[in-house]
């Protein structure tokens, strides 16, 4: 049958299972009430130009089915994320669910502007934050959520004070700062080429004292405004006694700038505005660059935390702030709601999602008695349970709160950098302090000369190149992996990997696929297979969608044919009946219920199918092994790395995947905590760890490791918490990841070693008065290129064994 | 070249690009640039009618500002 797509969210189904429906001679089909809804309010409202700005993106099919919004009018909810702006008015911040594009948030601003009582309504067309206002006389903020809920979207509130409001601020005022420091140093470039030429070929005093003056006026709110987190960091440092490159940057920015103030008034000597404006810009825009990459990962654990019920519906009591609940109180959960408190079931029993918590896709039956832990999901009914933990020991809080600790720490690799660097900057400035003196008291060659000479001495020793010899190799190591599909978040995380000493490698979905392929398949009898396709096709369960990949590859001319009584049976498998013959799929057990003898051992996960309960045909699943792992794992050992495996899934399937791929050492059934705790302990015996992963399961121990690695495929949190995203899935560019790594520390090495060697021979020549500052710019400027030359190399290095 | 020229010109370039610069910054404060889409997307609905709604939402934001005020009017006795 041909499929038609849905008129609102234009998904395409089969025409027979749609809702038909005429309009002005034209048929519209709809997938659910749900959108049928939605289309219709769109057009009373005369808001159907949405479809039009739509175009051929494709919605989420409405859902309709919500019943917590009085949840938005309790008190606790008010006091957590309302706030009353200073007009009087009140404002919450809200994360919208569902946007695909831009049409969207044009949707759900119209419809909230036309919404009475509604003062503001700002939806970001990145993240889909909303900010609306609204005057609480006029409606009620379960009125507005329900709006946004009946044109087919969901919205969740947060607050932006916790990270967010912070983040924007920063980023902010170091982007303004940026910016004058941008504009400065592009205006002072060409003036400063008219000065460089004239001190080639000479020029008029009168000119080159304007020229002068403009880089005066340039420079000063450079130094003062731009360099004032140099400043301010510098400060903070000396406080602390603490010294760090902030003060070199500010000492020598500052010098610079005094002295050619001194030369600027006296008519003497060449001014360095230039230089000043140049060092102030460059190392901020460095720093700004790091702040930018924080900024995402709070706005994903903004979404995270903001779809954590603030409220929970206890027996008796009714609805009750999750802090509030206590210890034994019994909660009532409903299909599709998440759980926030650990627990012990009480009554009835449910499929849950665990997903969040052990990355394995199956749902998992439990039953009265069962433990129930924070972040699973119920699946199909509604069920009761006991709390047995209070909501900030859940393992749902704990997950988000280590989570934040990992966003919002600086690594110790990054300190203990800058505390070199302190040293190096400490050490130039005794020298150039004690050059002056020299100069001064000892040749007694006036102030000019001494001061000149010092600059020198610091512009020369500007750790320009030992402060390239580290980024550039990184970076250029960097855009070499990253053409390869891998993607390095942090540069200086390169080092560490090429430190790394053990591997720690998440089983599903890092070397196995992640979902059951058929690796045996009998048939026992024949059989008209479209009764098996359409059985499959109807059930979302993960070994259901195996079969139906294994018969779409296998079987041409598959045709789906009307089933009724289409029955799921929790954990077990599928019933239903086609013109007078009952079929069933599913495993060993829906057999024995159903009375059929039929017996078989498998290492494998089952799937029979009977026709009116005789078998005729079985499946065998296995969650296979990625192509190349044994071949990955064996070079891996070769670099010398120890490789251990850890998993939420049960000792034998995970011994008998470790065997296959030669891996010695197998943990088996960790809960995420269990992960991290394993690899501190591994941290306690001073390995280094590299940890691969890609669930949600995974995320507090790729927090913890030192070096994350995600699989492109994986969680988002997964990805956000990682320092390495590998693209292409491919566990062989986690080789050239490491191998990279490898040849990028080696360069580091030579490039620090040359540039200690560079600042050993130039330095006592600067002091010793040979140079001048333009000829100490011009010399530090060519030790820096031949840092980026040696470090360009890297860019072509050949990965061995490559395949 | 007189000095008088050189200077005039270095003088009202730099505060053309100074004028740009506020501007931008400006901008930044203002929040303008708080959502990098909305460059490219929020052009694509933008028109008469969205002119019209943003004086909608100002004459709406106007009256409750007004109905709060005379809410809180006490008159003397």
């Amino acid at each position: 049958m041909a499929k038609v797509p849905c008129t609102h969210c234009h998904l395409e189904f089969d025409e027979s299972v749609m809702i038909k429906k005429e309009e002005n001679g034209k048929t519209l089909y709809f997938c659910c009430k749900g959108c049928e809804g939605v289309y219709e309010l769109l057009n009373s409202k005369g808001l159907d130009s949405f479809y039009e700005k739509l175009g051929k993106n494709k919605l989420e099919p409405a859902n309709i089915n919500f019943d917590d919004l009085e949840k938005f009018d309790s008190e606790g909810f008010y006091k957590k994320y309302v706030r009353v702006n200073k007009d009087g008015f009140n404002e919450i911040n809200l994360i919208i669910e569902g946007i695909h594009c831009s049409a969207c948030v044009w949707l759900n601003e119209k419809v909230l502007h036309q919404t009475d009582g509604i003062i503001e309504a700002v939806i970001n067309y990145s993240n889909n934050k909303a900010k609306v206002v609204w005057d609480p006389d006029i409606i009620k903020l379960s009125k507005i959520i329900e709006t946004i809920r009946a044109i087919g979207y969901n919205a969740f509130a947060y607050d932006p004070k916790l990270q967010e409001e912070k983040a924007i601020k920063l980023r902010n005022e170091y982007y303004t700062r940026i910016l004058v420091g941008v504009f400065a140093t592009m205006n002072i470039m060409w003036i400063a080429i008219a000065q460089y030429t004239g001190y080639f070929t000479g020029m008029e005093k009168n000119h080159k004292n304007i020229l002068n003056i403009a880089e005066f006026v340039l420079a000063t709110p450079t130094l003062f405004y731009s360099g004032w987190i140099f400043f301010r960091g510098a400060y903070f440092g000396l406080k602390n006694r603490f010294v760090n490159m902030d003060l070199l940057v500010s000492v020598g920015a500052l010098l610079a700038y005094l002295y050619s103030i001194w030369a600027m008034v006296t008519m003497q000597g060449e001014v360095y505005f230039d230089s000043v404006t140049m060092i102030i810009t460059f190392v901020l825009v460095g720093k700004y660059l790091e702040i930018l990459s924080k900024k995402k990962a709070v706005d994903t654990l903004d979404k995270i935390i903001g779809s954590t019920p603030t409220e929970v519906n206890v027996k008796n009591k009714g609805l009750t702030a999750v802090e509030a609940v206590e210890i034994g109180d019994i909660i009532e959960v409903k299909p599709g709601e998440k759980i926030v408190i650990d627990g012990i079931l009480t009554k009835g029993s449910a499929l849950f999602d665990l997903s969040v918590l052990t990355g394995e896709s199956e749902p998992v039956l439990l039953k009265e008695g069962d433990e129930v832990i924070s972040g699973s999901i119920v699946i199909d009914s509604a069920v009761e349970y006991r709390a047995t933990k209070s909501a900030n020991d859940s393992m749902l809080h704990q997950i988000t709160e280590l989570l934040s600790d990992a966003v919002t720490k600086k690594p110790k690799i990054e300190q203990l950098a800058n505390q070199i660097s302190g040293y190096f900057s400490v050490i130039i400035l005794l020298i150039a302090a004690m050059t002056f003196l020299g100069w001064y008291f000892i040749v007694g060659s006036g102030f000019e000369k001494a001061l000149i000479v010092s600059i020198s001495v610091i512009v020369i020793a500007c750790p320009c190149a030992l402060g390239l010899a580290t980024p550039m190799a990184t970076l250029v190591g960097i855009s070499r992996l990253a053409k390869d599909g891998i993607l390095f978040k942090e540069a200086s995380k390169i080092e560490t990997m090429a430190k790394a000493t053990t591997l720690a490698i998440d089983k599903t979905g890092t070397i196995t696929v992640g979902k059951p392929l058929v690796v045996n398949f009998k048939k026992f009898k024949d059989f008209d297979i479209n009764l098996l396709y359409s059985l499959v096709k109807n059930s979302n369960h993960p070994i259901s969608k195996g079969i139906l990949n294994y018969l779409k590859e296998h079987f041409s001319n598959l045709k789906k044919v009307e089933l009724k009584d289409f029955k799921e049976i929790q954990a077990k498998g599928v019933v239903a009946r086609y013109e007078g013959q009952f079929l069933l799929g599913g495993n060993l057990k829906l057999l024995k219920d159903s009375d059929i003898k039929f017996d078989i051992k498998s290492q494998n996960s089952l799937y029979i199918f009977a026709i009116n309960n005789e078998v005729v045909a079985y499946f065998e699943l296995n969650d296979i092994i990625k192509p190349n792992a044994k071949e990955f794992i064996s070079q891996i050992k070769k670099l010398g790395l120890k490789v251990v495996m850890l998993t939420g899934d049960n000792q034998n399937t995970a011994q008998k995947i470790a065997n296959e791929v030669g891996i010695s050492e197998v943990k088996a059934n960790l809960l995420p905590q269990d992960k991290a705790s394993y690899i501190d302990k591994l941290h306690k015996n001073k390995e280094i760890v590299v940890m691969i992963g890609d669930g949600i399961n995974d995320s507090i121990a790729l927090a913890k490791s030192d070096i994350a690695i995600a699989m492109g495929s994986g969680a988002d949190i997964a990805l956000e918490v990682s320092d390495v995203v590998l693209i292409n899935n491919k566990l062989s560019s986690l080789q050239e990841a490491f191998v990279i790594s490898k040849r990028v520390f080696k360069t580091i090495k030579q490039n620090l070693g040359f540039s200690l060697l560079y600042n050993a021979t130039v330095i006592p020549l600067a002091v010793l008065g040979y140079i001048n500052p333009l000829f100490a710019a011009l010399s530090m400027s060519l030790s820096s290129l031949v840092v980026v030359g040696n470090s360009f190399r890297i860019y072509n290095a050949k990965v061995k064994n490559e395949r | 070249m007189s000095d008088n020229v050189i200077a005039v010109m270095i003088g009202i370039s730099t505060a053309l690009g100074a004028f740009g610069l506020f501007a931008l910054i400006w901008g930044i404060k203002t929040g303008q640039f708080d959502d990098q889409e909305k460059f490219l997307d929020g052009a694509k609905f933008d028109g008469e009618e969205e002119l019209r709604d943003a004086i909608m939402m100002e004459q709406k934001k106007k009256e409750a500002l007004k109905r709060k005020k005379e809410k809180n009017y006490k008159p003397m006795d």
